[in-house]
């Protein structure tokens, strides 16, 4: 069994929305009043003011992009995955394709393709993008700092079983590590194994322990102890 | 005679994949990637050029990144195939089990075919 | 020969030897959330294509590992708005210094930072 690593949106889903986003902003002012901000955050917030003022996009939009991205977005894919624990023709059809599978929960993806990669006693997988950052932003919101790091692009795709180590995951000798490199027009999700001990449970149950890592194959689900 | 009224359509979602008319390759073709190494956007990452593989499965035709990178419209649409390579074949010194993988996209002018071995 | 004289980008980097993964989340400041929102409505809105985006970053050569991953994003949205003529340098200058100005408000008043994220 692994070690959860910190799951950001995993505490947001906790704390009330509202609060969270006020702490955030605090937070944000407090970084700034600590010292200048940087050249590029200055240059951020050039460019989206010169594009308000020529008409070409509002404030409105790029707020409630935001708010989808932390509210919204990084939910839905342990949804999914949920569905596909207890409805095994719906992992089917997500296996088969995930992009109809999701659009038939009524989670329109957007421009996300999705492939999804069912773990099992034989495989693991884990997913990166080496050469950018590509991930299904539209069912897991925005990648964690960790799979945008180098160490992470570059490592992974030659010492996963190291770079997953580090993450508190190890596999036996006989399990297949595939690695995905995300690096077209694909969107990958990784389908964990199902742990001991969640019989009966609900798709909400289910989806609490399906976080954010376990779905990009670093970590595999526990099962927290009563 | 009349027809009963016509069955009801089945919703028709969105799929992960496109058309891939005239591909040149299909599921379980065993080819190489392009030993090449041209400047300009390209989505073949630098390991996996000269390696040899196997097509996982067909995605589709697709507009090519290497031209929308430079504001090109990228048709005409190009074949995106999954590849899987045995990690033993991309990396000499791979320390893990003979059998862990690693697969990702590639565009159809990035694959060679390879004569087909059977054992 | 040289990894520069086969064309491989600062952005191509599978393979390449590196140090432990911090496998800590560190989340995103505000303006980096805002900073994906913006190149959020830019792409829906077809004003920025995702891979022109790739391309300007990975041109970033040498600065490329020196800067941060929204560092590194901000920098390329400039190449492309100012390739398409969306803003101009002038622009960009006079804006940039604008909003450095506001940022230098002193404390006793209220945060222009907070004031800037409402808008």
């Amino acid at each position: 069994m692994s070690n959860p690593s910190f799951d950001y949106y995993a505490q947001q889903k906790h704390g009330h929305a509202h609060e969270h986003d006020h702490a955030r902003d605090q937070h944000a002012a407090i970084e700034t009043r600590e010292g200048p901000p940087s050249e590029y955050e200055i240059m951020s917030r050039a460019m989206q003011e010169l594009l308000e003022e020529k008409d070409l996009i509002t404030a409105d939009q790029v707020r409630q992009k935001m708010e989808r991205f932390e509210e919204e977005l990084p939910y839905r894919g342990s949804k999914v995955v949920a569905r596909a624990w207890t409805d095994r023709e719906f992992k089917q059809r997500l296996l088969e394709d995930g992009k109809a599978a999701c659009a038939e929960m009524g989670i329109d993806l957007e421009a996300d393709r999705l492939i999804a990669v069912e773990n099992t006693p034989a495989v693991h997988n884990v997913i990166v993008c080496t050469l950018c950052s590509c991930y299904p932003r539209s069912l897991l919101g925005m990648p964690p700092t960790w799979y945008k790091s180098s160490n992470y692009r570059s490592r992974v795709v030659f010492e996963p079983r190291a770079v997953l180590k580090e993450f508190g995951t190890e596999l036996a000798e006989d399990v297949t590590v595939r690695v995905h490199d995300s690096n077209a027009d694909m969107r990958y999700l990784v389908i964990p194994m199902r742990p001991e001990g969640t019989d009966g449970w609900s798709e909400e149950q289910l989806s609490e322990i399906l976080t954010r890592d376990t779905l990009v194959g670093v970590t595999t689900p526990g099962v927290p102890r009563k | 005679m009349t027809s009963a009224s016509p069955p009801v359509a089945k919703p028709r979602y969105p799929s992960t994949y496109n058309p891939a008319p005239g591909h040149r390759f299909n599921v379980g073709d065993r080819i190489a990637i392009r030993r090449t190494f041209p400047p300009g956007h390209r989505r073949t990452p630098f390991y996996i050029r000269g390696k040899q593989g196997v097509i996982e499965r067909i995605c589709g035709a697709f507009a090519n990144p290497e031209e929308l990178a430079y504001g090109f419209d990228g048709e005409p649409k190009k074949v995106l195939y999954r590849v899987r390579f045995l990690q033993k074949h991309v990396w000499p010194d791979y320390n893990g089990p003979q059998h862990d993988t690693i697969d990702m996209e590639i565009f159809e002018h990035w694959l060679e075919p390879l004569p087909d071995t059977r054992n | 020969m040289s990894d520069a004289s086969r064309n491989k980008g600062p952005h191509d980097i599978g393979g390449e030897e590196a140090g432990p993964v911090d496998t800590i989340d560190h989340g995103m400041k505000f303006w980096e959330r805002q900073a994906n929102g913006l190149r959020s409505v830019l792409r829906e809105r077809d004003l920025v294509r995702t891979d022109e985006l790739r391309r300007a970053a990975e041109d970033l050569g040498e600065q490329y590992s020196k800067l941060e991953y929204f560092e590194r994003t901000t920098s390329a949205l400039r190449t492309v708005l100012l390739e398409k003529n969306l803003i101009t340098e002038d622009e960009l200058k006079s804006k940039m210094a604008e909003v450095r100005a506001r940022f230098n408000v002193p404390d006793e008043m209220e945060s222009p930072l907070k004031k800037g994220a409402r808008r």
